[in-house]
């Protein structure tokens, strides 16, 4: 890159007022300035989509919110009216029962299905880690696909495979004396994170793997030398080697499942009695906005859920982040 | 019960979906009509099958009305398409195929008062048909057929368990009773739809939503709701019933064929469903009268619809009612005939179809066709249509969908899942802002 100077930021500083008028360093400014609007200009493509997608909506959100439309009385035939409210539909959100027993749902589904997908991920992603290069990658692809099928399509297919009439699942069981039957209330969790982790286990395997591969290898040989087991090195050095990878997947698993909302709407055709409308926050949201029709309190719980994932999320990093320094 | 209705809609449901489907271009699209041309309508549905070969049958049978058929993805891609529309105030259609219960349509202000344009034509329809297109008295939506319910039974699980099928609702518990004894369930009632409840409140005479004045009057707990509401307990308490969900089809049907299922309520559109995944018990099964209520003054059957309407915006509510007219009639009926099935929709709206029956009563599956074509036109002829479900249907029907889950399970009454449902219908009013008093 050219250059007039050979003075660094630094020396151009040290020149200080003796230096003033000089005819190299408002140059040098602006040629600087032009440098980091080009490099700037670089990330206007992803700043248009995340200001037109990401922030415009937040905005639109946040202005809904503040405002409730009613009827002007009577049947309901004349028309509705936006007043603002201020934030009174926070308020309602923050007390509302139904809306924060679904969130209790799903933290303690959370707290059983996050580590469960991250132990089972973490150990495929050692097991492909320890096997040959091919094969591997033949086991990678295939324990990606199901991270590759639509939530809602996979939903489908599982609740066929849980069907006690014609799903095989429940024949298979039955083979062990076991009569399981996947659609009732008892087992509705269990059938639903069954299907998360299918879903969730590829992608997070990959992300391992990949951190793996970036281990030195001169490592595990120094291990091997002192006499360390293959068992031995996975746990001692892989392990925390992926550990910033592990803290990723977690937080990715545990705002999916703070918004689960696909796996219990499907489920809720085959036991009514336990998934209702309002389950899981994510489908109270859904139910408020499209059904009840109420979409200044759907958007005033949609904030709330966002800032709930927030600081779980932040809370989680950091927490991890501090036992990792 | 609802069993591939969209299957049957897509092998050819003309007249019915179409009456429902068809429009005129309304709003931005409508036109005051030119003293040399045709009025230019624009109808909006999802009817794939046939909706194009209709239009384009009226457009060729006469010169006043040209409808141009606007080809929707679905019901949900409807309701989308037709509220972006609306809320822009531009490309408005005249007539929209129903994606929901006509009230709801007035309630958001969406449906015009087209009574003037309705009344000349009434006797053309079935009573039923008029009542179902009504808000208040007022024509708000176009003349639509609802589905009559009928009974299908299995007769050779009756003969097996040498019993009679049961007329009255009161006797269908007994026979299930007495069915149960030999292992086999009288019906399936599906946790997820509470269709069957509101089917018996409608026949017992219901009225969970009437207008007094400027104000609703709820009632969820009246006593035809109530005697419905009993049956229900009656089946579930017992355990007379079996409860299979409509969501996984193959398990659903294979338990309908097994013959561990003496019977259950249906509507015409579902028989090609039968037909087709019921290969073991066809030729079982005979078709009789919905049940009735013990002392019920007549007979009368249950069904629903969701008329299509003309928005609010369209000029030519006339030119709707001209296509509409024509739907009903012979010429309009036949210009519904599937290519490829070569079946004929049912013609619900009409005072009697029953020229058309033989096209929906699907072949091999009934013992006695004749006898089933006659119990189909009979259930239209007794069916009700009219059913209100107020200003805020879309609120409260999951609610009783939750309800209805929990009594099926037994994890409460029916009677305490209606009086929770009406709890919450007074609460979501008193929050849209709309005036109400509890009938009970």
């Amino acid at each position: 890159m050219p250059t007039t100077t050979s003075a660094g930021p630094g020396a151009g500083r040290a020149m200080g007022k003796g230096a003033a008028g000089s005819p190299r360093t408002p140059r040098l400014r602006r040629r600087r300035t032009v440098q980091a609007l080009k490099g700037a200009s670089l990330t206007f493509p992803f700043l248009v989509g995340f200001a037109l997608f990401v922030m415009v909506p937040v905005v639109m959100a946040l202005r809904e919110s503040v405002f409730a439309t009613r009827s002007t009385g009577g049947l309901g035939f004349g028309g509705q009216t936006v007043t603002f409210v201020g934030l009174d539909n926070f308020a309602k959100g923050f007390q509302d029962p139904v809306f924060w027993g679904g969130m209790l749902r799903v933290l303690v589904y959370a707290l059983v299905a996050v580590p469960l997908t991250q132990l089972l991920s973490l150990a495929c992603a050692l097991l492909l880690d320890a096997a040959r290069r091919r094969t591997a990658a033949r086991f990678r692809v295939v324990l990606l696909l199901p991270y590759m099928v639509p939530g809602i399509i996979a939903t489908l297919i599982w609740l066929f495979q849980y069907s006690p009439a014609v799903g095989p699942l429940s024949d298979l069981f039955r083979i062990f004396g076991l009569e399981l039957n996947f659609y009732s209330g008892d087992l509705v969790w269990v059938s639903i994170g069954n299907m998360a982790l299918w879903g969730a286990l590829g992608f997070n395997m990959l992300i391992l793997n990949g951190a793996l591969q970036s281990v030195p290898h001169e490592i595990f040989e120094a291990a091997r030398l002192d006499g360390a087991g293959e068992l031995r090195i996975a746990v001692s050095i892989k392990v925390p080697f992926v550990r910033g990878s592990l803290v990723l997947t977690s937080l990715l698993s545990i705002i999916g499942t703070l918004q689960l909302f696909n796996e219990p709407l499907l489920f809720r055709a085959v036991t009514p009695e336990t998934i209702t409308k309002d389950f899981t926050p994510a489908m109270m949201i859904y139910n408020q906005a499209f059904q009840v029709g109420d979409l200044n309190y759907a958007t005033a719980l949609s904030v709330i859920l966002a800032v709930v994932v927030g600081v779980a999320s932040a809370v989680i990093y950091r927490s991890t982040s501090r036992g990792q320094a | 019960m609802r069993i591939d209705r969209t299957r049957w809609v897509t092998t050819g449901v003309a007249a019915v979906a179409t009456v429902v489907l068809t429009a005129c271009s309304g709003g931005g699209t409508a036109t005051n009509p030119e003293p040399e041309g045709p009025v230019t309508i624009e109808v909006w549905g999802w009817n794939a099958e046939t909706g194009r070969q209709i239009a384009e049958a009226f457009n060729a049978a006469q010169g006043e009305v040209k409808v141009t058929y606007v080809l929707q993805a679905s019901n949900t891609a409807t309701q989308t398409n037709f509220q972006n529309a609306f809320a822009a105030g531009s490309g408005v259609p005249c007539l929209v195929q129903g994606f929901g219960p006509l009230t709801t349509m007035v309630v958001n202000g969406w449906a015009q008062d087209i009574t003037k344009a309705v009344k000349p034509s009434e006797s053309l329809y079935s009573k039923g048909a008029l009542a179902a297109a009504q808000v208040n008295g007022s024509y708000y939506g176009v003349p639509s057929g609802s589905d009559g319910q009928f009974l299908i039974y299995n007769t050779a699980t009756f003969k097996k368990a040498g019993l009679e099928v049961p007329t009255t609702w009161e006797e269908f518990v007994e026979t299930g009773k007495a069915l149960k004894k030999q292992g086999v369930d009288i019906a399936n009632l599906a946790g997820e739809d509470p269709s069957t409840l509101m089917n018996l409140a409608q026949q017992a005479g219901a009225e969970w939503f009437a207008i007094d004045g400027d104000r609703w009057v709820v009632n969820f707990l009246d006593e035809g709701t109530l005697k419905a509401a009993r049956i229900m307990q009656e089946l579930a308490d017992n355990d007379l019933v079996s409860n299979q969900t409509y969501q996984d089809k193959p398990a659903l049907y294979t338990y309908f064929d097994s013959g561990n299922m003496a019977s259950t309520t249906t509507q015409w559109w579902s028989l090609g469903g039968y037909q087709t995944n019921m290969k073991k018990s066809a030729g079982d099964w005979a078709a009789t009268a919905i049940p009735q209520f013990e002392g019920a003054a007549q007979p009368v059957t249950p069904g629903r619809t969701q008329p299509a309407f003309v928005p609010v915006g369209c000029e030519n509510p006339e030119a709707v009612m001209t296509y509409v007219d024509w739907l009903a009639s012979k010429e309009g009926i036949e210009a519904g005939r599937n290519k490829e099935t070569g079946a004929v929709g049912f013609p619900t709206q009409i005072p009697d179809p029953s020229a058309y029956v033989a096209d929906v009563v699907p072949d091999g599956f009934f013992a006695d066709e004749a006898q089933a074509a006659k119990v189909i036109v009979d259930a239209q002829a007794h069916v009700i249509g009219k059913f209100e479900l107020g200003p805020d249907y879309d609120a409260w029907f999951p609610e009783l969908q939750d309800q209805w889950g929990k009594a099926v399970a037994g994890e409460q009454t029916f009677e305490e899942a209606l009086r929770a449902v009406q709890k919450f219908v007074a609460a979501d009013l008193d929050g849209k802002g709309i005036s109400y008093t509890l009938g009970s």
